[in-house]
């Protein structure tokens, strides 16, 4: 019952705040403070509206903005996957090397300061031009948090749970699955939220910066409606971008969530 | 007979030095030797840093040491399901299984694959621990009494010859570790097994113990008598004071 | 409980509103920048540049401070020029609506595009040609038609940058749909695009001074469809933009921000080496390669084939909206065709 008040009052506290920052943007876009071009920065409401279904509808070069989105998402998906196994693989490494997880430590401190857009003049010329170059940055976006993650959360796991697990009779790899892996499943999950982040926007940055237009992805997308000067489409696909995020936060992230931590009243 | 058939458990000049070659060193045990017998319910009593955790912990095969600790006259360096260990600790159980699961785990990992077995096995000591029915709860949807009664549990089902318990019921109030008292004891006199048991309270040692011991500082043994007493023990059985006063003054003295 | 929770709403509006009113208050500020005109009174210009030899006079009116020189000759007051160097002529066009920028230089591409937006500027003088060229690191390659419908990529700085719509024109010019070649772009930046080129990794480049001369000078690449030819060096590539609130009113700062580009084309027409010791470190190049580039260049106030290339943007869809005429796009004051 308590819980059902708290969820009513923090839906519609939510509501107020958006819709309160939407009437701002009217009114800022409708009145003209931000001098006398502000509908051409801040278009009100209804042209982003308009906007949002005609990205859907005619989109750029007559190609709708699901076509984008699909091949964003695809290269994202692929980037995500590599980026969270090599996490997996080479944090369980750490565990079971010592020089290993000396190096690996150095390399994630040294790896998670690079912008992976400031990489790309070398990423182009290693792997050439082609989308697979954004997924060699959705994978730096990926690996280095989510092994960083990982590897705290291991060294996080209670001696409690590891003396249990060596007390039945569990060696090195079996350990490292059967409680390191369960035991730093709250850090892991939370490694997933900036992991996914990351990658997304990393993804869309590197789109804007190098973009290949036989794989046209979302910041492409993004990027020309802002040379073009069409702001509300621009807004419209930053709303899109928005949607996504949250779809895959609630839709995917929270469940999971839900079904570990949460479960185990490892987490509230 | 013999008696060398019938020790189980040897431990023959264990040293465990803290922090070697350090200013903080510490010898926390200096040449222990110590013989248990088959089916013994051995209770260890000893003043805190008199290292009784570290000898279970060394004979369990959490720690390096110097010496050698034997299981049926066989060298053990590492963990084993031979000696298992219940910690004190409540969180020894693992939050991400239920009871059943957290039972039917080791199970698993030391090859008991057939899904009827485990499942007859988990009623088993589930019964012996009186949660009959408890088997899909978490484990933090269970009270500290319970997790140790899952804990000796799980224990159980893995039928190992020794059961280490370094204080189980210490941070149990008074009523609930009165009830654990009991439903070990029961167990102790139904298993076929061999239990060390560490505790701080003398009457817990003469309730449980076949044997009792007291250990002083660097694991120094220094008393070593059969609980001749007749089961159930209470305080009012004869010879309960005398021993008591033996522990006591063994203890503080 | 009821108070409360209504308590913490407003608490959440008003955080909102601030939140926004802070970020509203950068274009405030800057709307008093450029404005009030009154002769011999303190006033602030924003110009916003990019980087580059094309932009070489930049660095000699800011050096030389031609502008608040011929202000203070005209008027006798003071002004004060902020510089901004920023990365693409979207960023200046927005700075510029938002009325935090007075003035920018910036392609033809993206000025046209601004104009026709409305974005409240004019084009009020012409700045610089460079030579464009598309290279190739493949044999085979000798015309568009081994290129329409093929995989080889051609990297170029930006979708709808001048580069794009020069490939449009050539591409038009020799019969074919501007658009064709479209789907083989890739955006990078120059010298991304010229190491891409040289290590094999995009079959061609389309890039423009000095990136072009070095990749002329490359044994193992050559040129395809001369570019130059449809848009050469003679013809405009970087113009610079005014707001049409500085042109009406502050018509005398306008008009010394017009001389002091008219000095520093001059300057750099009539004394190129003199001038090449002053923008060579602005560019990072050494002092003879930076004469030998400004040579290579053309510097001039007047436009060149503007409107043409305006109405073939529009015509093409590389814009929404076509220009009228000539005069749509530019001051009155301004030159050219």
């Amino acid at each position: 019952m308590d819980e059902k008040k708290r969820q009513i009052q923090a839906i519609v506290a939510r509501t107020i705040f958006i819709v309160a920052v939407l009437c701002i943007w009217e009114i800022v876009a409708k009145s003209g403070i931000m001098g006398s071009n502000s509908e051409l920065i801040f278009p009100p409401l209804e042209a982003i509206g308009a906007a949002f279904i005609r990205n859907f509808q005619t989109g750029m070069a007559g190609v709708s903005l699901w076509v984008y989105i699909g091949n964003s998402m695809a290269l994202l998906l692929e980037g995500l996957v590599l980026g969270i196994v090599l996490a997996f693989a080479l944090s369980g490494l750490s565990m079971l090397s010592r020089i290993f997880y000396d190096i690996f430590n150095l390399v994630i401190s040294i790896c998670d300061l690079l912008p992976g857009v400031a990489l790309l003049p070398v990423v182009i010329i290693i792997f050439g031009v082609k989308p697979g170059v954004i997924v060699f940055l959705v994978v730096h976006a990926v690996l280095w948090p989510m092994a960083r993650n990982v590897l705290d959360g291991f060294m996080a796991v209670p001696r409690i749970y590891v003396e249990a697990g060596m007390n039945i009779g569990l060696k090195k790899s079996s350990l490292l699955w059967g409680v390191y892996l369960p035991a730093a499943t709250s850090y892991i999950v939370s490694g997933l939220k900036v992991g996914w982040a990351r990658a997304w926007r990393g993804l869309i940055s590197a789109e804007m910066i190098f973009g290949v237009a036989s794989c046209p992805g979302i910041g492409l997308f993004i990027n020309q409606m802002r040379t073009n000067m069409n702001n509300a489409e621009m807004y419209a696909t930053l709303i899109v971008i928005i949607i996504i995020g949250l779809v895959v936060q609630y839709g995917v992230l929270s469940p999971i969530e839900k079904c570990t931590v949460k479960k185990w009243g490892m987490s509230r | 007979m013999t008696e060398k058939e019938n020790c189980i458990l040897e431990v023959r000049n264990l040293s465990k030095v803290f922090d070697a070659d350090t200013e903080r060193e510490k010898d926390v045990l200096r040449n222990v030797n110590l013989s248990v017998a088959r089916n013994e319910f051995l209770c260890m009593l000893g003043p805190s840093g008199c290292g009784k955790t570290t000898l279970l912990r060394c004979i369990a095969g959490f720690e390096s040491y110097e010496g050698s600790v034997l299981v049926n006259g066989m060298e053990r360096k590492q963990p084993g399901i031979d000696r298992v260990m219940v910690f004190q600790d409540f969180n020894q159980l693992f939050p991400w299984k239920t009871v059943e699961k957290n039972i039917q785990y080791p199970l698993k990992v030391n090859g008991i694959r057939d899904k009827a077995e485990l499942k007859q096995r988990t009623e088993e000591v589930l019964a012996k621990v009186k949660l009959s029915g408890q088997e899909k709860y978490y484990p933090y949807q269970l009270s500290g009494g319970m997790k140790q009664r899952v804990a000796i549990a799980k224990a159980l089902a893995l039928k190992p010859e020794i059961i280490l318990m370094d204080e189980p019921f210490a941070a149990l109030d008074a009523m609930t570790r009165r009830e654990l008292q009991e439903e070990l004891l029961r167990i102790s006199t139904e298993e076929k097994c061999t239990f060390l048991f560490i505790t701080h309270n003398i009457q817990e040692a003469i309730v449980l113990g076949t044997r009792v011991m007291v250990l002083a500082e660097g694991g120094r043994i220094v008393e070593d008598e059969k609980n001749v007493i007749a089961r159930p023990v209470t305080p009012a059985s004869e010879g309960y004071g005398e021993i008591w006063e033996r522990m006591h003054s063994a203890l503080y003295k | 409980m009821k108070k409360k929770s209504i308590i913490k709403l407003v608490a959440l509006c008003m955080s909102s509103v601030l939140l926004l009113a802070g970020c509203g208050n950068g274009g405030q500020d800057s709307k008093e920048a450029g404005g009030k005109e009154a002769a011999g009174q303190e006033v602030t210009l924003n110009l916003a540049y990019q980087y580059g030899l094309a932009y070489a006079p930049l660095g000699i009116m800011k050096e030389q401070k031609l502008i608040e020189k011929a202000y203070e000759e005209a008027t006798g007051g003071k002004v004060t020029v902020n510089w901004n160097q920023m990365s693409s002529g979207a960023d200046i066009n927005t700075g510029i609506s938002g009325g935090s920028l007075d003035g920018g230089f910036m392609g033809v591409g993206p000025a046209v595009t601004g104009v026709t937006k409305g974005v409240g500027y004019k084009i009020f003088t012409n700045l610089s040609g460079q030579e464009h060229g598309l290279m190739t690191n493949d044999e085979n390659i000798k015309s568009f038609d081994d290129l329409i419908g093929s995989s080889n990529q051609i990297a170029l700085v930006n979708i709808g940058s001048i580069q794009h719509i020069i490939l449009g024109l050539a591409l038009e010019k020799a019969g074919k749909d501007p658009h064709a070649l479209d789907s083989n772009l890739v955006a990078m930046a120059h010298p991304d695009g010229m190491a891409a080129l040289e290590s094999g990794n995009v079959s061609c480049h389309l890039t423009s001074s000095p990136y072009i001369f070095q990749e002329r000078e490359e044994s193992n690449l050559h040129e395809i469809n001369d570019i130059t030819e449809v848009w050469g060096k003679d013809d405009s590539f970087i113009v610079g933009v005014a707001s049409v609130k500085l042109h009406d009113e502050n018509p005398q700062l306008y008009q010394a921000l017009c001389d002091a580009v008219k000095e520093a084309v001059d300057f750099i027409n009539d004394s190129p080496a003199e001038a090449a010791k002053i923008t060579c470190e602005f560019d990072g190049n050494s002092e003879e390669d930076e004469l030998a580039y400004i040579e290579k260049s053309k510097y001039s106030v007047e436009t060149s084939r503007l409107f043409e290339l305006a109405s073939f943007m529009g015509r093409t869809e590389f814009i929404d909206s076509t220009p009228e005429s000539y005069e749509d796009l530019v001051f009155d004051n301004v030159t050219g065709d």
